[in-house]
C-alpha cells in the first residue's frame, strides 16, 4: 500500500506562503476583521448613490508603519480598525443628522483624480503615511479646491514628526494651530465645550489614556487663507478606537460619546465651511 | 404725368371726396350697368350658333367683358361724376415754412450744405409761387420755432433738433391764425427719438397738413456709427457688466474695427481714461443692425462715467458718431442674502466658499443639521434668525436676495410662503431655488402657493431629482451647456469671448446631481441646459422678472464639482455663483428707489426726478416727505422738494432742470412722522446720477431720416417732397381744410384718362378679333 508522501521540507515555505495568502484573501472578503480579536462581517449593502461619502483614505506605509513598510493594500497602516469603526461612525452619522449618506463605504486614494469627488476623508495612523510627489500635489490641491481631512491615531513625538514629513510635503508652509474650545468647529452641530484624550481599547486592560510620549491629547489643525479648517488633527488620541469598541461593555461611554460627537461636529463643519 | 391725365394734382385725390352729380338715383345707375350687362350678354349668346367657329368659346365671352365695360363707363359718364375737395381761399391763409437749422443741416452734401440747398431751394421760385397766393411765414427750427424775416436769418448752428416739440409749439402759438399748411425742410435729424402723438394730434385737430421736404444723403458711403450702448445704470462696487452696443455701418463690410469701454470718470485724456474692455469684431453687411457684448469690471464705488467707443476706420466721414458715453452709479454698500438649506451638502458649503472673495454680497444662512438643529452662519447678531426662517416682513424684508437650497416646501408655513411671494413681488428682493432631494418637485414646491411665482411649470410628479453620478461605480454623468439665451448674459459668462466662454461651458466638469425643473414659462429665460446621461436637455438654470423682483431655478445641488474638479485657480466655480447671486440682488431697490427717465440729457437740461418710497414692511409711504438734494458741475446746488403723483402711492417727482453741462449726483431722502411718537424718522435714502452733454446728438443720424419726413407727412396729410419736385408744391398746397377754406367740386367726366380708357376698350376688342382671324 502507497502512504501518501510525506510534506517536503523543502516545500514547507510555500505551503506557509499560500496559506497566508488564502487567509488574508478571505480576511478581506466581507471586512473580516482582526485577528484574535472578535469576528466583525461588514455587510456593504447596495451602492447607492448618496451626498456624503465615508472616505478613508489609502497611502503607502513607510518604514515607520514596522511589518507594514511600503504596503499599500489592505492590512496596510491606513486600514486600521476598518471597516468597523467607519461603520459605527456612518450609523451614527445617518442617525443623529440630516445628512445624506446612503452610500457604503468608500476608500479613496490618491493615485487618482477620483479623490476630488470626496471632499471628506479620513486617515488613520498618518505617522505611516509616504506620499509620492504627484500624490502630495493632488491633496494639496484638494484640501485647497475646498476638501476637508481629518487625521487620527497616532502618539507621541516621533508619531508627530513622521506625520509632519508627511504633511510638509502636502502643505509646506501652513502653520499648525491648537484649536480653542471656543473654535466654530466645536460647536457646528454639538457645543463641546470639555474634551479629553481619547484612548485606544488598550484602556481596557491597562486604564492607560496616552500612548507612547503622548501624554496630552493635541486637538489641531492647519487653516486654508480664510481661515477654514482643511485638516483636522487629532493627535495623541484614537477615535477611531472609541467609534469601534462603542459598543463593547468594557470600554468607556464617556469616550465613545465624545468621538462620535468630535467627528459628527467634524464632518458638519466640514459640509458648511 | 399724373396731372396730364388725370387733370388735377394728387392731393385733390387724396383729399377730396368723389360724388356722382346727376340727378338721377344711383341705383337706377346700377340697374341699367347690369341691364346692359345681361343684354349684352343675350345677344351674344342668339348669334353663337352662327358665329364662326372659333367665336364659339370663351372669345365670345372676352368680348362680351370689353362691351360690358366700356357700355358700364359711359353709363357712369352720364352720372356727372366729380370730386369735392377743400381749397384755401385765396390771400386769406397763411403758409408757414420752416427750416432746419440744427447743426446737422450744415453738413455738406454735394457741394454745398443742407441748409443752403434748402434755402436755394426756396429761392428759386416755392417762395415767390407760394406768396401769389398766400401769405408766407419764415420760420426757423431746432428745440423750439422761431420766426424769421430772412433766410438768411437761418443758420444751421443749433446743437439739437426737436422736431416735434418745435411743430407743437408753433401749433399752439398760431392757433388764432389762418395757418393753411406748414412746409418743413428738413433732414429729418430729430434728438428726441421721434415725433410724440402729443404734437401729430395738435397739428390734426387743426387740419394742418405738413409738406416735408428732405435734404441729405439717404446713405452715407463710409461710416460707422453705434447706434446704443445699454450698460445697467447701477452696480455693486467690484461688479462685472455688460455693455451691449449696436451698431451699423456703410461701406466698411468685412473690415475689423474695435470696440473699447473706457472709464473716463477722471477724464477723456490718454493719461487719465482706463481702458475697461476691448475687442476686434468684424463688421457685416452695410445698413444692418449688430449688437456686441462687452464685459467689463466696473471697479469702486462712486459716480462712473463711460465711454463706449469704436475706432475710427480710415477714409470716414463721420467719426463724432463712433462714440456714447454713459455713466453707472457704483453702490457700496454690501447685499444681504438669506440662504436656507434643508440640509448639511456639499452645494451649500462651496456656494459660501464662493462668496468669500466677494465683499458686496453676503450671505446669512441656515441650515437644518439635525431633525431639530439648525446651524446658522454669516449672521449680524445672535438674535438672527435665532426663532428660524422669518415670520415677519420686516425681518425677511432686511434680506435683498433668498436661496432656498434642499428643502421641503411643508418646512414653511402658508405664511412664510405669502411673505416669500411677497418678498419678491413687493419687496423686489430675487427668490433662487437649488436642486435637490428635497427642493423643488419632489419636495412639494409644485403643491404650493408659490408655484406661480416661480419661473417654471414644476413637475407634478416626485422622483425628478437623480444622483446619477456615483465615481465609485463609474456612471456616465450629466454635463451643462449654454443654452441660446446664455451667451449674452452676465450671470454665464465665464470668459470674456463668446465662443471661448461656450467652449469652457463644454470643458466643465460633470455635475454630481441634476433635477427635472419641468417647463419653463413664457417670458423666462433658460440660460443654461443639463445634458442628462441619457441625453435628454433638461433646463439647468431658468431665470425670470416677477413683480418688483426676480425669481430663479438652479435644479443641481452637485455644481460644487466645477470647483473640486477643475485644476486649482480655475475661477469657473466661484465667477458662475458670484454672478449669479449679484444677479439676485443688485436690483433690489432699498426703501427709497430715485430715478430718471434717462441718465444721458442731451441738449435739454429738462429732467423729472422719481421716487419710490416704501416703509419698512415696503408698502407705500404716501405720507413722506421727500427731498433731492443736487449737487452739478461749477458749484451747481439744488435742494428740490418732491411732490407726490396723484393716484400712484409712494410715487413722488420732481421736475428739474440742469442748468450747465456736466455730470449731476442727486440724494433723495425721505422721511415720515413716527405715529405714535411725533418724532421725525428717516425712511431712507437713494443716490443716482445724471449727465447732461450738449451738441452730443446733432452728431448721430446723419443721413435723411427719409421714414420719419414721410411719417410726419402722411399722418397730417401732407406729402413729402424731395427738393427736385418742389416746384409742384405751390399746385398742391391749396388743397387743405386747415385755414379759411371753400369746398369746390370738380367734374371727373373730361378727365383724359376717361377717353383713353375708352379708346383702349374699343382698340382692344379691335384687335383681339384681329388676331383671332375674324375680321
Amino acid at each position: 500500500m502507497k502512504l501518501a508522501r510525506p510534506i517536503s521540507a523543502r516545500l514547507l515555505p510555500f505551503w506557509i506562503g499560500l496559506s497566508l495568502a488564502i487567509m488574508l484573501f478571505a480576511m478581506q472578503d466581507g471586512g473580516y476583521q482582526g485577528l484574535g480579536r472578535r469576528r466583525y462581517y461588514y455587510q456593504p449593502g447596495p451602492n447607492v448613490p448618496s451626498e456624503f461619502y465615508w472616505s478613508r483614505l489609502q497611502y503607502t506605509s513607510s518604514y515607520a508603519g514596522g511589518s507594514s513598510y511600503g504596503y499599500r493594500g489592505f492590512r496596510g497602516g491606513w486600514s486600521r480598525d476598518y471597516p468597523k469603526a467607519d461603520n459605527d461612525c456612518l450609523i451614527a452619522l445617518r442617525r443623529l443628522t440630516r445628512i445624506n449618506s446612503t452610500s457604503p463605504l468608500n476608500v479613496v486614494d490618491l493615485d487618482s483624480d477620483h479623490v476630488f469627488d470626496y471632499p471628506w476623508i479620513y486617515a488613520v495612523s498618518v505617522n505611516n503615511w509616504t506620499f509620492t510627489d504627484e500624490e502630495a500635489k493632488r491633496l494639496h490641491d484638494y484640501l485647497l479646491k475646498g476638501g476637508f481631512l481629518m487625521v487620527d491615531d497616532f502618539h507621541g513625538t516621533d508619531d508627530w514628526e513622521h506625520f509632519m514629513a508627511g504633511m510638509r510635503m502636502v502643505l509646506p508652509d501652513r502653520p499648525v494651530e491648537d484649536l480653542k474650545d471656543n473654535d466654530e468647529i466645536y460647536h457646528v452641530l454639538y457645543d463641546i465645550d470639555e474634551k479629553f484624550q481619547i484612548p485606544s481599547e488598550v484602556y481596557v486592560n491597562t486604564g492607560r489614556t496616552y500612548e507612547k510620549d503622548g501624554y496630552v491629547p493635541k486637538w489641531r489643525a492647519i487653516r486654508n487663507d480664510h481661515g477654514r479648517i482643511m485638516v483636522a488633527i487629532c493627535a495623541n488620541m484614537h477615535l477611531g478606537d472609541a467609534w469601534e469598541w462603542a459598543d463593547s461593555p468594557e470600554y468607556p461611554e464617556k469616550f465613545s460619546g465624545l468621538a462620535f460627537r468630535i467627528v459628527l461636529n467634524y464632518i458638519t463643519y466640514a459640509m458648511t465651511h | 404725368m399724373f396731372e396730364f391725365f388725370l387733370k388735377y394734382p394728387r392731393s385733390v385725390y387724396s383729399r377730396g371726396q368723389f360724388a356722382l352729380l346727376g340727378a338721377w338715383p344711383k341705383w337706377m345707375l346700377a340697374l341699367l350697368i347690369l341691364s346692359a350687362a345681361a343684354g349684352l350678354a343675350l345677344l351674344v349668346r342668339s348669334r353663337l350658333p352662327r358665329a364662326a367657329p372659333v367665336m364659339r368659346g370663351w372669345r365670345a365671352w372676352v368680348i362680351w367683358g370689353l362691351q360690358t365695360l366700356m357700355a358700364a363707363l359711359l353709363l357712369v359718364l352720364l352720372w356727372q361724376p366729380a370730386i369735392t375737395v377743400a381749397e384755401l381761399k385765396p390771400q386769406q391763409n397763411i403758409i408757414a415754412v420752416l427750416v432746419d437749422d440744427s447743426r446737422s443741416m450744415a453738413i455738406s452734401d454735394n457741394g454745398s450744405t443742407r441748409q443752403a440747398q434748402a434755402v436755394k431751394a426756396l429761392q428759386n421760385g416755392v417762395l415767390a409761387s407760394l406768396n401769389r397766393s398766400f401769405q408766407t411765414r419764415l420760420y426757423r427750427v431746432d428745440d423750439v420755432p422761431a420766426r424769421i424775416d430772412s433766410l438768411s436769418d437761418s443758420r444751421p448752428s443749433a446743437p439739437s433738433t426737436r422736431l416735434g416739440d418745435s411743430l407743437k409749439q408753433l401749433s399752439d402759438e398760431t392757433s388764432d391764425l389762418p395757418i393753411g399748411a406748414l412746409v418743413l425742410l428738413s433732414d429729418g435729424a430729430d434728438n428726441s427719438g421721434g415725433i410724440a402723438a402729443d404734437a401729430i394730434n395738435a397739428l390734426r385737430a387743426r387740419h394742418i397738413p405738413v409738406h416735408t421736404v428732405g435734404f441729405g444723403r439717404e446713405r452715407a458711403e463710409h461710416d460707422v456709427e453705434l447706434d446704443d450702448a445699454v450698460i445697467a445704470p447701477r452696480a455693486l462696487a467690484g461688479s462685472r457688466l455688460a455693455a451691449r452696443i449696436t451698431l451699423h455701418q456703410r461701406g466698411y463690410a468685412g473690415a475689423r474695427v474695435t470696440l473699447s469701454v473706457r472709464d473716463i470718470t477722471s477724464g477723456p485724456a490718454a493719461g487719465q481714461a482706463k481702458i475697461l474692455a476691448s475687442r476686434s469684431i468684424e463688421l457685416g453687411p452695410d445698413g444692418n443692425l449688430r449688437t456686441e457684448t462687452l464685459m467689463f469690471d466696473i471697479g469702486g464705488a462712486g459716480a462712473r462715467t463711460l465711454q463706449i467707443a469704436a475706432a475710427s476706420l480710415p477714409g470716414e466721414e463721420n467719426t463724432a458718431n463712433n462714440t456714447v458715453t454713459r455713466v453707472v452709479n457704483v453702490g457700496s454698500e454690501p447685499r444681504r442674502i438669506l440662504y436656507v438649506e434643508g440640509e448639511p451638502r456639499w452645494e451649500y458649503k462651496f456656494i459660501r466658499q464662493a462668496e468669500e472673495d466677494d465683499r458686496m454680497v453676503q450671505i446669512a444662512s441656515m441650515v437644518r443639521t439635525s431633525a431639530n438643529k439648525i446651524y446658522r452662519q454669516g449672521i449680524a447678531d445672535p438674535k438672527e434668525l435665532a426663532g428660524g426662517f422669518p415670520s415677519r416682513p420686516e425681518d425677511l424684508f432686511a434680506y435683498q436676495g433668498l436661496i432656498v437650497g434642499s428643502v421641503e416646501a411643508g418646512y414653511f408655513t402658508p405664511g412664510q410662503w405669502e411673505l416669500i411671494r411677497e418678498f419678491v413681488d413687493r419687496r423686489g428682493g430675487g427668490l433662487l431655488l437649488l436642486g435637490g432631494q428635497f427642493a423643488l418637485a419632489d419636495g412639494g414646491w409644485n403643491a404650493s402657493s408659490l408655484i406661480d411665482l416661480l419661473p417654471a411649470s414644476l413637475p407634478t410628479r416626485a422622483g425628478t431629482f437623480h444622483r446619477d453620478a456615483d465615481p465609485k461605480a463609474g456612471t456616465t454623468h450629466a454635463t451643462a451647456e449654454l443654452a441660446p439665451a446664455g451667451v449674452d448674459s452676465i450671470i454665464t459668462r465665464l470668459v470674456d469671448d463668446p465662443a471661448a466662454n461656450a467652449a469652457k461651458w463644454k470643458k466643465l466638469p460633470y455635475l454630481m446631481d441634476y433635477e427635472d425643473p419641468g417647463t419653463p414659462k413664457p417670458g423666462a429665460a433658460v440660460l443654461v441646459n443639463t445634458i442628462t446621461p441619457e441625453g435628454r436637455k433638461l433646463p439647468l438654470l431658468i431665470t425670470e422678472n416677477f413683480g418688483r423682483g426676480r425669481t430663479a431655478i438652479m435644479a443641481t445641488g452637485g455644481s460644487w464639482r466645477w470647483q473640486m474638479s477643475s485644476p486649482v485657480g480655475d475661477t469657473a466655480h466661484d465667477l458662475f455663483w458670484q454672478q449669479l447671486l449679484r444677479w439676485l440682488v443688485s436690483d433690489t431697490p432699498g426703501p427709497v428707489a430715485a430715478s430718471v427717465p434717462a441718465q444721458m440729457l442731451l441738449d435739454n437740461g429738462a429732467v423729472t426726478l422719481t421716487a419710490d418710497v416704501r416703509d419698512r414692511q415696503y408698502n407705500p409711504a404716501a405720507d413722506a416727505k421727500v427731498e433731492a438734494h443736487i449737487l452739478g458741475p461749477s458749484g451747481v446746488s439744488a435742494l428740490v422738494e418732491m411732490t407726490p403723483v396723484p393716484d400712484s402711492p409712494g410715487q413722488f417727482q420732481a421736475a428739474w432742470s440742469a442748468p450747465r453741462t456736466g455730470a449731476y449726483l442727486t440724494e433723495v431722502t425721505a422721511q415720515r412722522a413716527d405715529p405714535t411718537t411725533g418724532t421725525v424718522q428717516e425712511i431712507g435714502r437713494d443716490v443716482l446720477t445724471f449727465q447732461r452733454m450738449d451738441g452730443v446728438a446733432e452728431n448721430f443720424h446723419t443721413e435723411q431720416n427719409r421714414g420719419l419726413l414721410e411719417r410726419l407727412a402722411a399722418q397730417t396729410g401732407g406729402q413729402y417732397w424731395k427738393p427736385a419736385d418742389l416746384p409742384k408744391l405751390a399746385v398742391a398746397i391749396p388743397y387743405s381744410e386747415a385755414g379759411v377754406t371753400v369746398r369746390e367740386t370738380k367734374d371727373l367726366w373730361d378727365l383724359p384718362l376717361v377717353f383713353l380708357v375708352l379708346l383702349l376698350l374699343r382698340f382692344s376688342e379691335w384687335w383681339l378679333r384681329r388676331s383671332w382671324g375674324i375680321v
